[in-house]
C-alpha cells in the first residue's frame, strides 16, 4: 500500500520537478543574457564616453575659435589705432602743409613787390638812358660848338688862341662826357642785360613758386584723401568687428548647442547608469530566484521519502 | 528596553549571566568546545524564555575571544525565536514556523528587526528568511557562527539557521550596514564562470579573476590572501555595495567568503578612513535616535583582526558604546536584510 502510495506521489510530483529543471535551465538562460544585455551596457557605456570626450574636445576646439576671434578681434583693433597714427600725422603734415603754403603766397607777394619795384628800376633805367642820350647829344652840340669856336679862334688869328685853347678844352670835356655817356651806356647796358637776366629768373622763380603752390594745393588733396583713406581703414575695422561679433553670436549659439546636447548626453548617461543599476538588482534578484528554485528539488524529494 | 550584556574570559557560564533577571529574550555567544554545555546550562537557567546562540566571539567594551558572552533583552521586548534547518539544501521546508512566528508577534515595520545566527548557505537563507520579512518590512540584521553549529531555545542544531524577532515595545528600531570601503579606480566587472555552491569567482569581464586581480593590484599569488584587507571586491545591487571577501586562490580562479554569481557586477574597492566612516555612523544613528536603548551589532571578523592590528579595536568598542548600551557578535559573515556581505558591520539600534 505504501509502494503503492510513493509511486502515485512520485507520478504526480515528476512535473513539477520538471517544471523546475526547466525553469532552471530558463534562469540559466536568462543570467546569460543578462550578463550579456550588461557587456553590451558596459560597451554602450564605454562609446558613449567616448562620445562625451569626443564632444568635449570639439567644444575645446569651438572655444578656440572664439580665442581666435578675440585675437583677430584685437589686431583690427590695432587699425583704430593706425589710424589715428595716419590722421594724427596728417593733421600735423597738412598743419606744415598749409604754413608752406602761406609763406608760399607771402613769398609770391613779396615777388610782386619785386616785380613793380623792377618796373619802376626799368623805367628808371630808361630815363636813365634818355638822359644819358641827352648828355650826349649836348656833349655832341658842345663839341660842334667847340669846333665853330676854334675855328673862330683861328679866324681871330693870335687874340683867338686863348679862345681856341678854351675851345679845345670845352672839345675835350665834350669828350670825355661822350666817352663817360658811352662807358655809362655800356653800364646800363649791363644793367640792362642783368635786369633782363634777374627779370627772367624773378619770371622764372615765379613759375617754380606757383608750380610749387600747385603741388602744395595738390599735396593739400592727397592728405585728404589719405585721411578718407584712413577713415576707410575705419570702416574696414568696424566691418571686421561686426563680423566677429556676428560669428561670436553664432559660436554661441553652436556652443549653447553642444550644452544642450551635454545635457542630453548627460540624460542619456543617466539612463546608462540607471540601467546598469537596474541591471545590477536583478543579479540580485536572480540570486534569490536561484535561491529558492534551488530548494524545490529537495523538497520533492524529501516529500517523497 | 534594557540590554543586559555579561561575560566571561573563561568559559563559566554562570558568571556571565550574573545580575541577570527576567530576560524576554537571550543571545548566547559561546566557544566551540562548550557551545553544547553552555547552551544546555542557558536552558536550565532560564527555561523558556525565548533564546539563540552560535559559536564567536562577542564584545560590549571588551572582546570575549574564547570564553563565553551573554546578551539579552529585558523590559519592554516581545520577542520569539526558533530555527529553519536543513539550511544547506532546503531553509524553505520550515518556513512556516517563521510565518507562524511573525504573525504571532504581530510586529510592524518600524518596531521589530529579525537577529539570526547561520550555521551556513547564508545567501539561500537570508534569501528564504526575508521572503516572509520583507512582507511585514521587518529588518533583519545578523551573522554566521563558527562550527556549523547554531542553537535556539536550549537545543543545538547543525545545518540551521537560528532567528529571534525581536519587538520593541516602547520605540522604533532601526537596522544599519556599515562599510569602511569605498570603489578603487572606475573598475566595473561582470563576473562570469562562478561556482555558487563554493563561492568560485571565474572571470571578471571574461578575463581569470586571479589575473585581473593581480594585474591590477600588482601583487603576487602569494599576496592575494591578505590583499583581501586592503582590497575587497564589492558586489553592486542598485545603490548599495556589498563586500565579497576573497578566500584563497583556487587555480585561475578566486574562492570567495560569499557565493557570486554569472551577471553579478562586481567593482574593486579600496580601504577607507575607517575611523571617519565610523563616526559619521554614529552620527547618523545620533541623528535618527535622538534616545537610544540599545545597540545590537555584528563586525566582521576581518574588522576585528584589521582593527586590532591597528590599534583601533577598543577605541572603536568605546566610541560605539556612547551610543548607548552596545553588544555584538564577531561574525563570519554579516546579514542585512536579505543581503550576505563580508567585511561589513550591520547593527540593529533600539529606541
Amino acid at each position: 500500500m505504501n509502494f503503492k502510495k510513493k509511486e502515485k506521489v512520485d507520478k504526480s510530483l515528476y512535473p513539477v520537478l520538471y517544471v523546475i529543471k526547466s525553469l532552471k535551465e530558463y534562469h540559466g538562460t536568462l543570467v546569460q543574457g543578462e550578463v550579456d544585455s550588461l557587456k553590451e551596457l558596459s560597451m554602450v557605456s564605454k562609446s558613449f564616453g567616448n562620445v562625451l570626450q569626443e564632444s568635449e574636445k570639439f567644444k575645446g576646439t569651438l572655444e578656440n575659435f572664439e580665442q581666435t576671434f578675440s585675437n583677430i578681434d584685437s589686431v583690427s583693433g590695432q587699425f583704430a589705432s593706425v589710424k589715428e597714427d595716419i590722421s594724427q600725422s596728417v593733421d600735423k603734415a597738412q598743419g606744415e602743409v598749409e604754413e608752406l603754403k602761406n609763406s608760399s603766397i607771402l613769398v609770391e607777394s613779396y615777388f610782386v613787390e619785386m616785380q613793380k619795384t623792377f618796373q619802376v628800376f626799368q623805367e628808371s633805367l630808361h630815363e636813365i638812358k634818355g638822359c644819358m642820350s641827352k648828355i650826349v647829344s649836348i656833349a655832341d652840340q658842345t663839341n660842334i660848338l667847340s669846333l665853330n669856336a676854334s675855328i673862330e679862334a683861328a679866324r681871330a688869328g693870335e687874340q683867338g688862341k686863348g679862345f681856341s685853347v678854351v675851345a679845345g678844352e670845352v672839345k675835350s670835356l665834350s669828350d670825355e662826357i661822350k666817352n663817360l655817356a658811352a662807358m655809362v651806356d655800356s653800364s646800363i647796358l649791363d644793367v640792362e642785360h642783368g635786369a633782363d637776366e634777374l627779370n627772367n629768373s624773378i619770371h622764372i622763380s615765379h613759375q617754380a613758386l606757383e608750380e610749387s603752390l600747385s603741388r602744395v594745393n595738390e599735396t593739400y588733396e592727397t592728405f585728404e584723401s589719405i585721411t578718407k583713406a584712413a577713415e576707410g581703414a575705419g570702416t574696414v575695422q568696424s566691418d571686421i568687428s561686426q563680423v566677429i561679433d556676428n560669428s561670436r553670436v553664432e559660436l554661441q549659439s553652436v556652443c549653447s548647442f553642444f550644452e544642450n546636447l551635454k545635457d542630453g548626453y548627460q540624460e542619456v548617461i543617466r539612463h546608462i547608469n540607471t540601467a546598469s543599476k537596474m541591471g545590477t538588482t536583478k543579479s540580485a534578484m536572480f540570486e534569490d530566484i536561484d535561491n529558492m528554485l534551488s530548494q524545490i528539488p529537495p523538497v520533492v524529494e524529501d516529500y517523497n521519502q | 528596553m534594557r540590554q543586559f550584556f555579561g561575560m566571561s574570559q573563561s568559559g563559566n557560564l554562570n558568571e556571565a549571566v550574573s545580575g541577570l533577571t527576567n530576560p524576554q529574550l537571550i543571545l548566547l555567544m559561546s566557544n566551540s568546545s562548550q557551545f553544547e554545555a553552555h547552551v544546555k546550562r542557558l536552558e536550565e537557567l532560564y527555561p523558556r524564555v525565548p533564546s539563540i546562540g552560535c559559536i564567536g566571539m562577542s564584545y560590549d567594551t571588551k572582546v570575549v575571544e574564547k570564553g563565553v558572552g551573554v546578551i539579552a533583552f529585558c523590559d519592554g521586548v516581545t520577542a520569539a525565536a526558533n530555527v529553519l534547518e536543513e539550511v544547506s539544501v532546503m531553509p524553505v521546508k520550515y518556513i512556516e514556523r517563521l510565518e507562524r512566528d511573525v504573525r504571532d508577534i504581530n510586529s510592524s515595520n518600524t518596531n521589530t528587526v529579525c537577529i539570526d545566527f547561520c550555521a551556513g548557505n547564508d545567501a539561500c537563507v537570508l534569501t528564504t528568511v526575508y521572503s516572509v520579512l520583507k512582507q511585514r518590512g521587518i529588518s533583519l540584521v545578523g551573522g554566521t557562527g563558527d562550527g556549523g553549529k547554531v542553537s535556539a531555545n536550549g537545543r543545538v542544531y547543525k545545518d540551521a539557521v537560528a532567528y529571534a524577532l525581536v519587538k520593541n515595545n516602547s520605540g522604533r528600531v532601526k537596522a544599519y550596514k556599515e562599510n569602511i570601503y569605498h570603489p578603487m579606480g572606475r573598475y566595473r566587472f561582470i563576473a562570469s564562470r562562478t561556482d555558487k555552491a563554493n563561492y568560485i569567482l571565474g572571470e571578471l569581464n571574461g578575463v581569470p579573476a586571479k589575473k585581473v586581480y593581480q594585474d591590477i593590484l600588482h601583487i603576487t599569488e602569494q599576496e592575494i590572501q591578505t590583499q583581501t584587507f586592503k582590497n575587497p571586491f564589492g558586489k553592486i545591487n542598485g545603490d548599495d555595495i556589498c563586500i565579497i571577501s576573497i578566500q584563497e586562490v583556487c587555480g585561475n580562479a578566486l574562492k570567495c567568503f560569499r557565493q557570486v554569481n554569472d551577471s553579478d557586477v562586481l567593482i574593486l574597492l579600496e580601504l577607507g578612513n575607517y575611523r571617519q566612516i565610523v563616526k559619521r555612523t554614529i552620527q547618523m544613528i545620533r541623528s535618527d535616535f535622538p534616545k537610544i536603548s540599545a545597540v545590537f551589532s555584528v563586525n566582521c571578523l576581518f574588522r576585528y583582526l584589521l582593527f586590532s592590528e591597528n590599534h583601533y579595536m577598543e577605541e572603536y568598542l568605546r566610541e560605539m558604546s556612547a551610543l548607548g548600551n552596545h553588544a555584538g557578535l564577531v561574525g563570519y559573515g554579516e546579514h542585512y536584510n536579505n543581503r550576505f556581505v563580508n567585511q561589513s558591520m550591520t547593527c540593529v539600534v533600539f529606541e
